[in-house]
């Protein structure tokens, strides 16, 4: 999984931010309650925070094997203008 | 007699006692909290008649307001209504309070104007005014009503601001609406329609697709409110799976307002299936049509990115790129993103060429990567980049990549500086220059060593002028020098390591050993006072005086004396070391091998014949210790003569018993190197019986001693080794024993567990008779893989014969390469010149040895085929053009 998805953090993210997202997430998971995804959470820190490792993570962070269906991964679907009626009938019922 | 009990199983209250009195008020009250609000009624009602205080009148009044509630909740709004009139009349002191439940009467009722109109009364009381906007909160959901409610003034805020939430829930919901359009200031946050205010700015950012600014607004709603309905719908909207099922119009409302992605998920898993399938490339290409039509309609926004995974997918599947594109309706954009997919995709097919190809699209990266500012152009990200692509051409075999690389340049007349994203060397050069790190050159070494020893050399020396205070170079450089013995390079490189780090372990261990093989270099070129000058500078080292050390300098200190004609030196040197080696025969022995070593004139040894049965005897110690001390002062090749070993390995089931394991091992080694494999077959018997750590070692030197038609019994010793010496961490005899296995099963992965590995050596302890050429040996069949190729050049790597059916009385194996020369010289043309006819045998010999028939050994012959018997997958060239 790319590291940068571990730590929540934008492919643009400088190393502060990186460190910040970092601490954020051990505090989310702690090594004593929540120890594989502490250990997740740990590579994807060790990895973005030496250069090389970080950049063959970057070479490397899309997989071209990974099923077509991944384009719908985490997209919310498109949003329709159906005006106030159906909003309103939703109101109403309760 | 027991009370008569009433329908809310209390017993009836008796009148006249007061104590009873407070506890039936007790009773009364835990009757309207369970909501049983008729009965408490009714005894509130006998109760107030028995008493007629003002604390039975307050506690009458609650059980009415408790009734009205109730009625309230059924919907009984008339009847509620009736109630509150009847009580506001016989009870004028509750009127306050029946107001706020005539308020939600009013709102349950729709009776919008009755709710609303005490509003206008500026003299309203701040309880009744409470509860109506409570009421107007938490139980109207119509706006516009609101909006025209004729009971207030057309300019009342309720008003105003029920129009202007009107107008921007409408807005939000038909279209997209600015944060002007919904600022909506005639909404105070202290308003009753307050959190209305908060749903519109939900819906609004809902719509914009600011997921993270919906969910707070929709958070800041107030959970009893009329807009708080919409919470469950809206999460829903958002992607959170409700708590409880929607109802029907909240259904209706998020799959009006969401566009369902399930047909598009549809084909898209139809798409992976056929791909998977390495389906027909028409029925591929309506998929694609299909999936990207459905794609534009439904998700707009993701069309690039599934364009680019379909035409890598696509080309990994080897479809026409053309027709591909057609499907696509174009080519995806060709940004950083498509070429890292692109290489990313060559690089898991695993195929040589395509490997070549993701090289040259990661190039294609780098430049668009650079361009769009996602590194810079001199960066360390440039040089991991070059690094990786080297990588992925080391992978290819040298042949198939030099092919590679002269048809890219042929085809495209490109320089190697053009085309260097095809040539390791060119990428490790770039990365050095721009990340000069330890662990960059390191790499770049290791791929030069495997390429020649003069190009390890070009590249240590490079990698020691930019980064002068590592010791690897210079030991790598080192040990160059000394393999072509050049020792005062040797020397010079040691001098610089030992500045840098003279206590590492290879480092201490070079002086001696460099200033031996100087001395004996000396000695070769016929300059002894110079040997003699090295032999003092090894006597001054503090490690030559440990051990055997010492034999070796006053042995080499005669071998000098001999070569200067000083028999002075020769005696003392002699004497010297007689009294450290204990004998005449083991210093002769010691100065014949130095001697050979030195390229001297040979030294007469004693027949063997004419040892004592002592000397006879101890002939193998002798030899494990003569051969340790030349090992250790880095004498490559020990010269020792063969009757010598041959009354060793015959000395050998008596004398095994005073031999040390290191002894065991060195004699074994020795056995094999001068290709008497029995007597190493019965060393490492012995080696095995001793136990220990070491046995993993001598199942190695047992799977080495194995004659060649034994290839299964060697598989399985070298894959017990290996079993064995994992425990140990030995990393040296599992490489070994590990390169053995692969030797005859090729790529097949095959290992034993730790108990098959023990019992490999129970038996190999047991198989003391060196096999004959037809036994069969301890049975392993059942841990032999099943597997392993049947085809007649694996079979004869693993010294099977090559066709399991073959009459073994006549094997082309038996002929070996004196007996082939013979053959060859019977036929050799008339007048063919030696050197001719010499590389015409080598040619036949290559091909015979690779069962190639003899037309294609002539078209070897002639340059338009190969001697390796083999043809290389050329299919996919075409791709590269």
């Amino acid at each position: 999984m790319d590291p940068r998805e571990v730590l929540g953090v934008s492919p643009n993210a400088g190393e502060e931010e990186i460190r910040a997202a970092y601490l954020r997430k051990v505090k989310e998971y702690p090594p004593d309650q929540a120890p594989e995804e502490f250990e997740k959470v740990r590579n994807a820190f060790e990895t973005l925070r030496d250069p090389r490792k970080r950049t063959l993570a970057m070479l490397h962070a899309s997989d071209p094997g990974a099923p077509l269906t991944s384009v719908l991964n985490g997209r919310a679907p498109r949003r329709l203008f159906a005006g106030p009626q159906p909003w309103r009938e939703a109101l109403k019922a309760k | 007699m027991q009370p008569k009990l009433t329908p809310g199983g209390q017993a009836p209250w008796t009148p006249g006692i007061s104590t009873t009195g407070a506890a039936e008020e007790t009773s009364i009250r835990q009757l309207l909290a369970h909501g049983k609000s008729k009965t408490a009624l009714d005894r509130a009602k006998d109760l107030h008649k028995a008493l007629g205080s003002a604390a039975s009148e307050a506690l009458l009044i609650d059980a009415y307001a408790g009734r009205i509630q109730a009625l309230l909740d059924q919907n009984l709004a008339l009847e509620a209504k009736s109630l509150i009139e009847l009580v506001r009349e016989r009870y004028p002191s509750a009127k306050a309070r029946l107001d706020a439940l005539r308020a939600t009467s009013a709102a349950r009722a729709g009776a919008l104007d009755e709710l609303l109109a005490p509003l206008a009364d500026p003299g309203l009381g701040a309880e009744p005014r409470a509860a109506i906007e409570q009421a107007v909160q938490n139980k109207i959901a119509d706006l516009t009503a609101i909006a025209a409610c004729p009971a207030l003034p057309a300019d009342h805020p309720l008003r105003t601001a029920a129009a202007a939430l009107d107008r921007a829930f409408v807005a939000a919901t038909s279209g997209f609406v600015t944060d002007e359009e919904i600022a909506l200031p005639e909404v105070s946050h202290r308003s009753p329609l307050g959190s209305w205010k908060l749903l519109v700015r939900a819906i609004a950012h809902l719509y914009r697709g600011e997921d993270e600014a919906c969910r707070e607004w929709l958070g800041a709603i107030k959970p009893e409110s009329v807009p708080a309905r919409l919470i469950p719908a809206m999460q829903s909207m958002l992607g959170v799976k409700p708590a409880a099922p929607l109802t029907p119009p909240e259904a209706a409302l998020v799959s009006r307002t969401t566009e369902s992605s399930a047909a598009l998920r549809n084909e898209l898993e139809k798409l992976d299936r056929a791909f998977a399938d390495d389906a027909d490339d028409n029925h591929i290409f309506k998929l694609v049509r299909l999936a990207m039509q459905e794609c534009r309609r439904i998700l707009p926004d993701q069309v690039e990115t599934l364009k680019r995974l379909i035409f890598v997918r696509g080309s990994m599947n080897v479809v026409d790129e053309e027709r591909m594109i057609a499907a696509l309706q174009g080519m995806p954009r060709q940004d950083a993103s498509f070429f890292r997919a692109r290489a990313h995709g060559m690089e898991t097919t695993g195929d040589d060429e395509d490997l070549a190809m993701a090289s040259e699209y990661w190039d294609e990266f780098r430049q668009r990567a650079v361009r769009e500012g996602w590194f810079g152009a001199k960066g360390m990200e440039v040089a991991t980049l070059y690094i990786h692509m080297a990588g992925l051409l080391r992978k290819i075999p040298k042949d198939e990549l030099s092919d590679i690389q002269q048809e890219s340049r042929s085809n495209r007349s490109l320089g190697i500086e053009d085309s260097y994203f095809l040539f390791p060397d060119k990428l490790y050069e770039r990365a050095c220059v721009l990340d000069p790190h330890a662990e960059v050159f390191s790499q770049w070494l290791s791929w030069a060593v495997q390429e020649s020893a003069h190009k390890g050399e070009d590249v240590a020396k490079a990698w020691h002028k930019i980064r002068p205070m590592d010791l690897e170079p210079l030991l790598y450089l080192l040990q160059a020098a000394e393999q072509r013995n050049a020792f005062p390079s040797a020397l010079t490189y040691l001098d610089k390591a030992e500045r840098i780090d003279a206590v590492h372990s290879v480092v201490r261990a070079s002086r001696l050993r460099l200033l031996a093989g100087s001395a004996l270099r000396h000695l070769e070129q016929k300059k002894p006072h110079l040997a003699a000058e090295k032999l003092k500078a090894i006597a001054a080292l503090p490690q030559s005086r440990q051990g055997d050390r010492p034999a070796f300098l006053a042995a080499l200190g005669y071998v000098i004396a001999v070569e200067r004609g000083d028999t002075r030196a020769m005696d003392e040197m002699r004497v010297e070391a007689c009294r450290l080696l204990g004998s005449d025969i083991p210093v002769a022995m010691l100065v014949c091998g130095i001697s050979a070593a030195a390229k001297r004139r040979p030294v007469a040894l004693p027949l063997v014949e004419n040892f004592s049965r002592a000397e006879q005897a101890a002939l193998p110690a002798y030899i494990a210790r003569l051969v340790a001390i030349a090992k250790d002062v880095g004498i490559k090749k020990f010269h020792l003569p063969v009757p010598y070993l041959g009354e060793a390995a015959r000395q050998f089931p008596r004398a095994k018993g005073s031999l040390d394991i290191n002894q065991l091992r060195t004699l074994a080694e020795t056995a094999l190197a001068m290709g008497d494999e029995e007597f190493a077959y019965a060393v490492s018997g012995e080696g095995l019986s001793r136990g220990g750590d070491t046995e993993a070692r001598f199942l190695v030197l047992r799977a080495r001693s194995m004659p060649g038609q034994q290839g299964d019994r060697h598989v399985i010793c070298a894959a017990a080794a290996a079993e064995l010496a994992r425990p140990h961490r030995d990393m040296e005899t599992i490489g070994e024993a590990v390169d053995l296995v692969r030797g005859v099963t090729e790529s097949d992965p095959f290992s034993l567990t730790l108990e098959q590995a023990r019992e490999v050596v129970r038996k190999e302890i047991a198989a003391s008779d060196y096999p004959a050429y037809n036994s069969r040996g301890p049975d392993y069949s059942a841990l032999m893989p099943d597997n392993l190729c049947d085809c007649p050049k694996c079979r004869r790597a693993r010294g099977e014969t090559p066709h399991p059916f073959v009459d073994e009385d006549f094997d082309d194996d038996d002929l070996d390469d004196e007996k082939m020369e013979s053959i060859f010289n019977e036929r050799v043309p008339e007048g063919m010149p030696p050197e001719v006819a010499k590389m015409f045998f080598e040619v036949l010999k290559e091909g015979y040895r690779n069962g190639l028939s003899p037309d294609e050994i002539l078209k070897a012959l002639d340059g338009t085929g190969d001697l390796g018997g083999g043809t290389r997958g050329k299919g996919k060239k075409g791709r590269r053009q």
